[in-house]
């Protein structure tokens, strides 16, 4: 739009200025060479002039003493300049004296003519008094010749060849002008479809985001789904622990109360852990932005020990080894989420059973090491190991892509590295993914060491 | 003078001639040769310039004197009456002689049996007077001497004695002169 309005400004160029500049450039021409026809006329008749004053010098004694021979003399001598046509000397009674006029050309006037006397075409009638001490003696009379229009044409020639050449030039301009902006006109449109095309591809990714979204949404709630599938037999024993509980009170306990609370002491604690795995599910789904804390990681694993077990089921042993001492600054939630997620990958890579280790403890990463990838410092460091059937070296590289799975269609989301490594970056954290195939896998996590850990705990 | 000198070698072969139309010198009519002759006369003067100090005053008189016998019988006092000489007006003078302090500015020389014409321009010569002498009367010449050419009145011009006499006589002049003797003797073809 903008490029199009800026072509249609003012200071475009029309071939009609082209034509106009054209016409005006001949005018001029013509003009200087009509002004120049001028002067070189003027000049003309000066010259001839200063050479009707000499005749007129030269003749003055033989006038005066009529010595005619001596005069026609004079007069033929003009010939010798081919711009007089004819010349003439006339006596003090007017009478012609001597004269001469190239061949066919008009005769003299048989007796001295004054200046109103017209002469015909393109010629100057030229006439000098002869005088002795200021006394009249005569006249000499000179006329120019009539210049032929192939001589004038000539001396007009480079003038007019210029101005014709200019207003050429200056046509050529206005149609190489027009051509130019016909290209123009081109280059415009195809910006345009250009700026439109970049727009609908610019829509088109907007739309994809929210695809994307929307189906990171859907994986994460076919996680929940996935993960609740697999608690849902817990609850189910849960339920059955309580209503057992409750049938045995109804039924046996009604008289023996160290029975009726033991009954009741059973139910309760079903209902504890059931409530807490509400909670542990509620935690996974709720949708909530980063919300860092001062957090033990070895707490927090403590904390999710029956969760943990739950997921892995029982042909998975598990070990803890939790030897942290520091603090580290994270959400919560969205740790347990990773630690959920990891445990339920390595039970996912060790499907005939084996170990998996979840250690934390104090690091030191000092200058240089681990590649120099790491900022130097104090680190918590997280460990979740399992002996089951590792990596392969391209798997690993892509492990960490959303949507990269190996599991079968509808068991993995693919989403579970990914948004760890995606929240361990948030976290100011590493995520690193050791692998042997065959041997297991190791994900290990750093996270910086939370110094003012303690002060903000105790608020 | 080197222009006079180039305008005298170009004009002298048709200088050979100088005419005046319709003047036939028959004896029958010699009184229009004379008429021709006398204009000649005060005409030359328009052709001459005369030495610082030859008139006294811008007013002073014009002398064309006629020393001896006068062949003009009175025309020259017709042709030159009204006539100036610049602003100088023209006296007629009638000499029997000529003398050193006769003071002509033109003096006409026919001679006499009292002076004969040599003798005449001898007793001029130096001063500053264009001596006029007529072939009609004999081949005594001086400064300027009638001659007839083809029925017309012409002139020679002796250059060399009127630089003698301190006259300078202008290049149209010479350009008519039938003979001129330039100003340098021996120089003359």
């Amino acid at each position: 739009m903008t490029i199009a309005a800026r072509a249609r400004g003012p200071r475009r160029f029309k071939p009609a200025y082209a034509l106009t500049a054209a016409i005006a450039l001949l005018a001029a021409g013509i003009a200087i060479s009509a002004y120049q026809d001028r002067i070189f006329r003027a000049q003309q008749v000066r010259e001839v002039t200063v050479q009707g004053e000499i005749l007129a010098a030269s003749v003055t004694a033989a006038l005066v003493f009529g010595d005619a021979k001596t005069v026609q003399e004079h007069v033929s001598a003009l010939q010798i300049n081919p711009e007089i046509e004819a010349a003439g000397v006339y006596g003090d009674k007017k009478a012609i004296v001597a004269s001469f006029v190239r061949p066919g050309q008009e005769p003299l006037p048989r007796t001295a003519p004054d200046r109103s006397i017209a002469v015909r075409g393109r010629r100057s009638m030229i006439l000098v008094p002869v005088t002795q001490d200021r006394a009249p003696l005569g006249t000499v009379y000179i006329r120019t010749i009539d210049e032929p229009l192939s001589r004038r044409l000539t001396r007009h020639a480079a003038v007019m060849l210029l101005a014709v050449m200019a207003a050429v030039l200056m046509a050529f301009m206005g149609t190489s002008q027009r051509t130019l902006r016909e290209a123009n006109r081109q280059l415009e449109a195809r910006a345009l479809a250009l700026a439109e095309t970049n727009s609908l591809l610019q829509n088109e990714m907007e739309e994809r985001s929210k695809a994307e979204d929307a189906l990171r949404q859907s994986q994460k709630m076919e996680a929940v789904g996935h993960l609740s599938g697999g608690i849902a037999h817990d609850f189910n024993n849960l339920l059955a622990i309580i209503q057992g509980n409750l049938h045995l009170l109804k039924t046996l306990g009604g008289d023996d109360p160290s029975a009726m609370r033991t009954y009741v002491d059973g139910a309760g604690e079903a209902v504890d852990r059931a409530g807490h795995l509400v909670r542990r599910l509620l935690a996974f789904s709720r949708r909530q932005p980063l919300s860092p804390r001062s957090v033990d990681l070895g707490e927090l694993a403590t904390g999710m020990k029956d969760l943990i077990v739950q997921s892995v089921g029982g042909r998975v042993r598990i070990e803890w080894e939790l030897n942290a001492t520091g603090k580290t600054l994270c959400d919560v939630n969205q740790m347990e989420n990773v630690i959920l997620n990891l445990a339920i990958n390595a039970r996912d890579a060790m499907p005939d059973g084996g170990t998996l280790t979840i250690e934390t403890k104090d690091c030191f990463v000092p200058v240089g090491d681990l590649g120099g990838e790491v900022t130097p410092g104090e680190y918590i460091g997280l460990y979740v190991r399992d002996t089951g059937t590792g990596m392969t070296d391209d798997v690993r590289k892509r492990a960490v892509d959303p949507f990269f799975t190996t599991k079968p269609h509808g068991q993995g989301t693919g989403l579970g590295l990914s948004m760890a490594f995606g929240f361990i970056r948030q976290s100011d954290g590493y995520l690193n993914i050791e692998t042997t195939p065959g041997k297991g896998t190791t994900i290990a996590i750093l996270l910086r060491r939370h110094c003012a850990a303690e002060s903000r705990e105790a608020v | 003078m080197s222009s006079g000198a180039l305008t005298r070698r170009l004009l002298r072969p048709i200088a050979l001639t100088v005419l005046l139309a319709a003047i036939p010198a028959h004896g029958a009519d010699r009184s229009l040769e004379y008429a021709v002759k006398a204009t000649f006369l005060y005409k030359f003067a328009s052709f001459v310039e005369w030495p610082q100090g030859s008139f006294a005053r811008e007013s002073s008189p014009f002398n064309l004197c006629v020393v001896g016998p006068d062949p003009f019988a009175g025309r020259i006092q017709e042709a030159v009456s009204g006539q100036n000489v610049g602003r100088h007006p023209i006296v007629l003078r009638q000499l029997a002689r000529a003398e050193r302090q006769s003071d002509c500015h033109v003096m006409f020389i026919s001679g006499s049996a009292n002076q004969s014409v040599a003798e005449a321009l001898e007793a001029v010569s130096g001063t500053a007077t264009l001596t006029v002498t007529d072939s009609a009367i004999g081949p005594t010449a001086g400064i300027m001497h009638f001659v007839i050419v083809d029925d017309r009145v012409s002139f020679d011009i002796d250059n060399a004695a009127a630089a003698r006499n301190r006259l300078v006589i202008s290049s149209k002049l010479l350009a008519l002169g039938r003979r001129v003797n330039v100003a340098r003797p021996g120089n003359e073809p």
